[in-house]
């Protein structure tokens, strides 16, 4: 199925902090103008709006309700997806695709610093059973996956590490990640030191849950070309859930991914992901993750995830969900970063003649939920 | 507007709503609306492409629960998208079913909306979100009592009372015509099987003997609260003609969101102080009948099913989306223009005040409107009906949804 | 019927399931269709969307497909570090298809092996609630 472009016409990444010195409003309204301006559109083109927010994450029931305003919703058609930001960004893609809406903003927002991230996650396990003998979070299902991954694939810890310390040091040139993660003389050592959360699990290979909004702008192909000289893209899109059991999912691989990727690269006409794809925005929950989400989206080997640091498609050259990991945003923010890479506006961490890029999104304990897009440069 | 792909109902499921659904868990619930949907529809499962559902996630304490009920929506490795908006959760999850088939990308979607709210424990499910506002409250210097008397006003019967006095100092509508609404809604959910508050003889009077809530709402005006869940099949033009013997066509959506009402952020106060204006309402539906080519939907619109847990709203919305002129909704319901032999019937399902399982709701109101296009419905009207609509409301009476249905696609007026 | 905690209702297979904790067994249910048989029970094969609902008496041992040993108590904040190390089994019981989420006890992190054969111990006291399941311990004392 081959399927019309959107564009996207405009973004901006609010700058993360682990504590932000601002009110949710403000921090839309900032992300949101600034997608805006980088567009050169005012808040009157815009026709609709697809809000991503999480009412636990939020710390609010009906999180959309009062930020209306800040969104630029006010009299716009509005809805809120409660997953990624990139699960909006889909949904807001739909929107364009139907013919019924030529300019739709996108944007994602959580504060992990106000509603704390890692309690409200044991409020997504089966009522009935898992959450009641609290034995799952991000932490031991990481855990969990590690293990399974290592020992499916023979990869060693250090592999892994080594995974963690690209991001680190791809973060050190992203001026848009947490000033405490930008560690460009980190060793492999110091990652396989660092504190066991959840064996085999490190503290360095988990990225820090921090405030952040990011907002992106779509349109349609006609419009796209209209308001900018360089719109990146979507030419491809799969979502998958796979179930929620972990004992019925064979953790050292990604189903959701595996299903996504598959129709994204069908519909975006790409038969050699290997060669074709210059750079890789993965959102992975843990080092390890990012390993298996690269396989499943077949830019790698199963279990030779780890060659990709050192040829083959570019893995997160902006430090993916290491450089700054709001929930909520984070999937979209590696759309962001990824149309970054093809419109040559990654200056420290650009991919030289990056063409053709992934990004993607999640939700969900090991990645439950996927969803891939495929972007592709030049107007 | 040229839609490429014409999206259309060709089933909705249900499964019996009650104040406790205490046989079943919130999964078995949600299965038992879907295998309903799809045994109606008498179409493979494997059939669907994508999946799309919501519920009003703080009210069981679930953080998105269709993580773990995924296996019982018939979503197993297939694009699963979740919508919320409070109130309008079900509408939201119709519309966004609804640009899944028009973007093209699916064929055919299921929807759910779905509540148990006799689940979960109020206060761990509440508290962590509950919680969090009040530290981001008090990092802000409010104090405790600020925080409480925005709280009562923020709550649905807070809202509600304050849009009933503006509508009735308005519109002149007596707490009788309140009462009138409210036994209509009730008789009429007496005959549809699904249905939650099943009161076949009440009468005006029964509704005033019962004690004020919230001046001038009564015990007997209010919502109940119910278990209970609503799917939809969505498919394209194509597709539905050759499934269902009367395919119902999406000709216009949409969910025009105001500023919220009398609550504002940061409990500061809103610019919208007249929670029965409502702006948004009267857009949504100006765009949806633009999109469906109605012009005079008061003449154009058979049959309509609007979202109201309390009876003023129903009065309020019917002239609000454009139904009647604006006051003359109490007189109509007098002379029983709505009921369901009437010229315009509205809310024969029994509506949202006979039921109300918050996440299905909004889709209850366009899954009863197309069964009655499709002559399905539980209580089923005598007239046939070409044309219907689905309205939801949620959020601080801020956000809206708008379905207009009808049996001939849209390219009829094109 | 059974709540669970947080004031879920168990739903219709759970509830045998739980039934079955308090006689100190394990009750797992059958697709109709693919014949999985899944434990914890669920009233539908993901697979199929068959029905599920024949009840299946299944036995104390399986085998521990996989295990972390975290550090930090789950359902705390990151801050609050666990006084002893909580180990986390997935374990499958012989004759189910799916594994379980249990902890593992009486033995030492270290000396856990995936593929090792291990025993339910149940609470002192059953009475029909997750926490009947004290854990799983090696068979032979590990």
């Amino acid at each position: 199925m081959k399927m019309e472009r959107v564009g996207i016409v405009g973004y901006c990444q609010l700058k993360p902090e682990l504590d932000m010195m601002m009110s949710p409003y403000e921090a839309i309204y900032s992300a949101v103008r600034g997608a805006l301006d980088s567009a050169g559109l005012k808040r009157k083109d815009i026709t609709t709006v697809v809000t991503c927010t999480n009412d636990y994450y939020d710390g609010k029931t009906i999180s959309n309700c009062f930020k209306v305003e800040a969104g630029g919703a006010y009299m716009k058609d509005e809805t809120k997806v409660e997953m990624d930001g990139a699960h909006a960004a889909a949904y807001g893609q739909y929107r364009i695709l139907s013919g019924n809406h030529k300019l739709a903003m996108i944007y994602g927002f959580s504060m992990p610093s106000c509603y704390l991230y890692e309690p409200v996650r044991i409020l997504e396990l089966d009522p009935t059973f898992d959450r009641t003998i609290s034995l799952i979070n991000s932490y031991t299902a990481g855990g969990m996956q590690m293990r399974a991954y290592m020992k499916a694939f023979g990869v060693s810890e250090e592999e892994i590490a080594k995974v963690a310390v690209q991001g680190y040091k791809n973060s050190a040139k992203n001026p848009l990640a947490l000033p405490d993660v930008k560690k460009s003389d980190i060793s492999v050592q110091d990652v396989l030191n660092s504190e066991v959360l959840s064996s085999p699990l490190r503290e360095l290979m988990y990225p820090i849950p921090c405030d952040g909004a990011t907002a992106m702008i779509l349109a349609p192909e006609r419009q796209s070309l209209k308001i900018t000289d360089t719109p990146v893209w979507i030419t491809g899109m799969g979502q998958c859930q796979e179930t929620y059991y972990l004992g019925d999912r064979d953790l050292s691989k990604s189903v959701s991914m595996e299903k996504a990727a598959e129709k994204a690269y069908k519909m975006a006409g790409i038969s050699d992901p290997k060669s074709e794809i210059d750079v890789a925005e993965l959102f992975g929950h843990t080092s390890c993750e990012e390993l298996i989400l690269a396989e499943a989206a077949k830019l790698a080997e199963n279990g030779k995830g780890a060659t990709l640091l050192d040829s083959g498609s570019a893995l997160n050259p902006s430090g993916g969900a290491m450089s700054a990991f709001t929930p909520c945003a984070c999937g979209l923010t590696r759309i962001v970063e990824a149309a970054k890479q093809l419109r040559g506006e990654a200056d420290e961490y650009q991919v030289s003649g990056a063409k053709k890029a992934i990004a993607s999104g999640q939700v969900g304990f090991c990645a439950q939920n996927s969803i891939l897009f495929v972007l592709e440069g030049g107007g | 507007m040229a839609h490429k792909v014409q999206p259309a109902i060709i089933s909705c499921g249900f499964c019996e709503h009650a104040s406790k659904r205490s046989d079943v868990n919130m999964a078995e619930l949600v299965n038992e609306a879907v295998e309903d949907c799809i045994t109606k529809a008498n179409i493979d499962w494997k059939d669907i492409d994508a999946v799309v559902n919501g519920n009003m996630p703080a009210f069981e304490g679930a953080n998105m629960p269709e993580l773990w009920m995924g296996d019982h929506m018939a979503s197993k490795n297939k694009p699963l998208l979740r919508v919320t908006t409070g109130g309008t959760t079900g509408g939201s999850v119709t519309i966004a079913g609804y640009y899944s088939v028009a973007s093209g990308l699916y064929d055919m979607v299921l929807c759910i909306g779905f509540e148990q709210q006799s689940c979960g424990d109020t206060t761990v499910g509440l508290a962590s979100v509950a919680l969090g506002e009040f530290s981001i409250f008090s990092d802000l210097g409010y104090t405790i009592e600020r925080m409480r008397s925005n709280m009562g006003s923020g709550a649905a019967i807070g809202v509600a009372s304050y849009q009933a006095m503006n509508y009735m100092r308005r519109s002149r509508a007596t707490e009788e015509d309140l009462a009138r609404v409210v036994v209509q809604n009730r008789r009429n959910a007496a005959k549809n099987w699904w249905t939650h508050l099943k009161m076949p003889t009440i009468t005006i009077e029964d509704v005033l003997d019962t004690p004020y809530i919230s001046f001038p709402l009564r015990f007997g005006m209010v919502c109940p609260a119910s278990d209970g869940a609503c799917a939809m099949l969505i498919t394209t033009e194509e597709k539905a003609k050759q499934i269902a013997d009367i395919p119902v066509y999406i000709n216009g959506v949409a969910s025009y969101s105001n500023e919220s009402a009398i609550i504002g952020i940061d409990c500061a106060g809103a610019g919208q102080t007249d929670p029965c204006e409502q702006l948004g309402a009267m857009k949504s539906a100006e765009v949806a009948y633009g999109q469906a080519g109605i012009s005079f939907p008061n003449k154009e619109i058979d049959y309509a099913e609007v979202y109201s847990p309390f009876p003023n709203q129903e009065l309020m919305w019917v002239e609000r989306i454009g139904l009647f002129e604006e006051n003359q909704a109490p007189e109509a319901y007098r002379n029983g223009v709505t009921a369901l032999n009437g010229e315009l019937p509205v809310n024969c399902s029994g509506g949202v005040n006979s039921t109300n399982a918050i996440g299905a709701s909004a889709m209850e109101r366009p899954a009863e409107a197309a069964l009655q296009i499709m002559g399905k419905a539980g209580n089923q009207v005598p007239k046939t009906v070409h044309t219907a609509l689905g309205h939801g409301w949620g959020g601080s009476i801020n956000l809206i949804t708008h379905v207009v249905m009808s049996d001939e696609p849209q390219r009829k007026w094109r | 019927m059974v709540r669970a905690e947080f004031d879920f209702w168990v739903g219709i297979v759970m509830d045998k399931f739980y039934d079955g904790l308090q006689n100190k067994q394990f009750i797992g249910s059958k697709c109709s269709k693919c014949q999985r048989v899944f434990l914890p029970p669920r009233n539908r094969c993901g697979d199929c969307f068959a029905k599920a609902e024949e009840f299946v008496e299944l036995p104390e041992n399986g085998v521990l497909k996989n295990f972390t040993v975290s550090n930090y108590n789950v359902t705390e904040r990151r801050a609050r570090k666990a006084k002893e190390p909580i180990m986390v089994g997935l374990i499958q019981i012989d004759g189910a298809d799916t594994g379980i989420i249990a902890p593992i006890i009486n033995i030492s992190p270290d000396s856990l092996k995936e593929g090792m054969k291990v025993k339910v111990v149940w609470a002192k006291n059953v009475k029909g609630h997750p926490n009947d399941i004290a854990g799983f311990e090696p068979v032979g004392g590990g």
